[in-house]
């Protein structure tokens, strides 16, 4: 039997609150419990059975500092209420297939029928965002970008034995960048505490592998065997001790000089409230120093807070442009066409911030502007959701927006994640559609010439963690460079062995999976149950 | 991502002891000095009573090189859908931290509650 590095499917996260009893029963059909009053298309309010459990929660609820709500209820009450919620908020409500919630036993099961089973034009499933969580969990706060770990963004390059992981970038002041660790990007890791990261197959060894790599609190101790991506073959064994580190969501601000004149370059990783000061430095950084171009390196950013995206959106564009316009309108199902169904509030669209919002610089300075008229984007598949939209946003205002890099994730729409009876349920409610109505990509951005609809100019390059992030010599900042010179992209395929280090196996050819968690639930080393 | 829709009291029973409010003193902005692990201890938890219980996870140097702490939403990534709301449309809890007199008090944004901070050694920025 072989182990893969896997990604978390929303399979196995199921599978793990199913196991920790998140839900009602254990499998799927076999009735709810109770007498069922179903009939088909006919749904009660969703308040009618909120918060009627199988199994209460007593004590505070940390969402709103009452007493929890749960009263004894039965895996029905629970179905229902996901029945009727679903059917009221829900983007495609109409797509879903109405089952008899009394014929499940387990609403973690039944809340996976109440979604679209429809494909994409590329045949990929309409709806790949739905899913659970243990509410306990999603309930945990943190200060802005803290995390338990070790500074280091591990990235997955092959998931198959033997597997490949490396880091992608690291957070400053943190154990990785120490001088006993001084890991960087393209650093192979090989091994975890005397266990082979790369063929190891047994559950213990994946175990120890996990526990290594995603820590679950500070004051953890584990080693590493590292091929540095200079080493010459060369391996060495550290040592790291987690901590809580605060990420750095904005990093590498610099400028190149190009022909084109003087480009800037920014490394933006998350949507965290701290970026709001990190974004306003470095487009004050950038503005200064007089920059004619803009490449944007959002690769590894997987969204957060949408403000936040419409506030760099405004300071790439300024207020030309986009004063007056939408950054982003939110739709619901077609029965809330005016009003928010969470909130209540009339349906508005967000515009271009043009002043902070008070994420962590206080409300209503304003915020410095690059005035370009066009921007490169460094892309793949983990820039995902809110990064989508300043991309989108940006395009809807005519800015030119050039795309460098991989397929983005494909995620123009959002929930209000909703507690019921200890689990989170994320089902999808809205879509954000930008100035001219477009939000149809769900295939996600893609440079060239596809392959999804949603088509920008640009390049396919693949991750090239033979370079450092801003070096003019990896190869999505280079192809940006290249593109802004002559609207020429490098030979295809490009490929990743720069070089740059000739003893060392090249890299994978791959855009790798980045499993920034420090949630123990999610965890990526695991058996291949599908192997025998 | 607003995470509390209820207005706090401006002290709770739990806190009382550490709950004073001297209005003949100017709050000034501060920073904390010569963190320890009990006033480690103290931020924490007085933090995560004024968000009602929630667990909450701050770094060490809280508030050392700043007066205002952003508390969030505990980032979760799933690998298929990093993270797992990628389109936020709240806002974080703020608080600052002020010297008034010999006093430090940490001030929750959202309903201006104020408690004190008794382990804690803090300068004026």
């Amino acid at each position: 039997m072989d182990a893969n590095i896997t990604r978390l499917v929303i399979s196995g996260l199921w599978l793990a609150l199913a196991a920790c009893g998140g839900g009602g029963g254990g499998g799927g059909n076999g009735g709810g419990g109770g007498g069922s009053n179903w009939t088909p298309g006919t749904f009660e309010p969703s308040e009618s059975f909120a918060a009627q459990c199988a199994a209460p929660r007593s004590g505070t609820n940390p969402e709103t500092g009452l007493p929890y709500a749960d009263v004894q209820g039965t895996t029905l009450d629970e179905n229902d209420f996901l029945r009727s919620w679903s059917d009221e908020t829900y983007l495609w409500y109409d797509e879903i297939t109405d089952r008899d919630p009394a014929g499940f036993n387990n609403p973690l099961v039944y809340f996976d029928e109440l979604r679209t089973f429809d494909t994409t034009a590329s045949g990929a499933d309409k709806d790949k965002f739905h899913f659970t969580f243990d509410s306990e969990e999603w309930f945990q706060l943190s200060q802005s970008g803290v995390s338990a770990g070790y500074g280091a963004a591990w990235i997955i390059l092959s998931q198959t034995v033997p597997r490949e992981l490396v880091v992608a970038y690291t957070e400053p002041n943190s154990p990785a960048t120490a001088p006993t660790a001084n890991l960087a990007r393209g650093a192979r890791i090989l091994g975890v505490d005397g266990v082979d990261l790369q063929t190891a197959t047994s559950n213990a060894d994946i175990d120890t592998l996990n526990d290594g790599l995603f820590p679950a609190g500070p004051g953890e101790v584990h080693t590493f065997v590292v091929e540095d991506l200079d080493s010459g073959g060369n391996t060495r064994e550290i040592s790291m001790t987690s901590v809580n580190v605060t990420a750095a969501p904005v990093q590498n601000v610099r400028t190149v000089a190009s022909p084109m004149g003087l480009v800037g370059y920014l490394l933006f990783n998350d949507h965290i409230a701290t970026a709001e000061e990190g974004l306003m430095d470095a487009v004050e950084q950038l503005a200064a120093a007089g920059i004619d171009e803009l490449v944007l390196d959002i690769r590894y950013n997987g969204g957060g807070f949408l403000a936040i995206a419409s506030e760099l959106a405004y300071m790439i564009a300024g207020s030309a442009p986009t004063a007056g316009r939408t950054f982003e309108e939110i739709e619901f199902n077609e029965k809330h066409p005016v009003t928010d169904p969470v909130t209540g509030q009339p349906l508005t669209p967000m515009p271009f911030f043009s002043t902070t919002r008070n994420f962590s610089v206080p409300a209503g300075q304003p915020l410095p502007a690059l005035n370009l008229s066009r921007v490169v984007v460094l892309t793949g598949p983990n820039t995902c959701s809110a990064s989508e939209a300043i991309m989108n946003s940006l395009d809807g205002v005519d800015i030119e927006v050039i795309q460098i890099g991989g397929t983005t994730c494909g995620k123009p729409y959002g929930f209000y994640p909703t507690d019921n009876c200890g689990t989170t349920y994320f089902t999808i409610q809205f879509r954000g559609i930008n100035e001219k109505g477009f939000g149809d990509y769900t295939d996600g951005f893609s440079p060239g010439i596809g392959p999804t609809a949603a088509v920008l100019p640009g390049c396919a390059v693949l991750d090239d963690f033979e370079h450092a992030l801003g070096d003019p010599l990896e190869q999505r900042f280079q192809a940006a460079l290249l593109y802004l010179e002559n609207q020429s992209c490098p030979p295809a395929p490009a490929t990743l062995d720069s070089g740059a280090s000739k003893t060392r196996a090249p890299l994978s050819a791959t855009d790798g999976i980045m499993p920034r968690t420090p949630w123990r639930e999610n965890r990526i080393l695991r058996r291949d149950t599908t192997q025998p | 991502m607003t995470l509390r829709g209820v207005p706090m009291l401006a002290c709770i029973p739990l806190l009382a002891a550490a709950c004073k409010v001297n209005p003949m003193h100017e709050d000034r902005p501060a920073r904390i000095v010569n963190p320890t692990t009990e006033s480690r201890a103290e931020l924490e938890r007085v933090v995560s009573d004024m968000l009602f219980g929630a667990d909450v996870a701050l770094a060490d140097d809280a508030l050392t090189t700043s007066s205002v702490l952003i508390v969030e939403r505990r980032r979760s990534r799933s690998l298929e859908s990093p993270p797992l709301s990628g389109r936020d449309l709240g806002q974080p809890e703020r608080f600052q931290l002020v010297r008034t007199g010999e006093q430090c008090l940490l001030i929750h944004g959202s309903d201006q509650a104020r408690y004190e901070l008794l382990e804690t050694e803090c300068v004026a920025e």
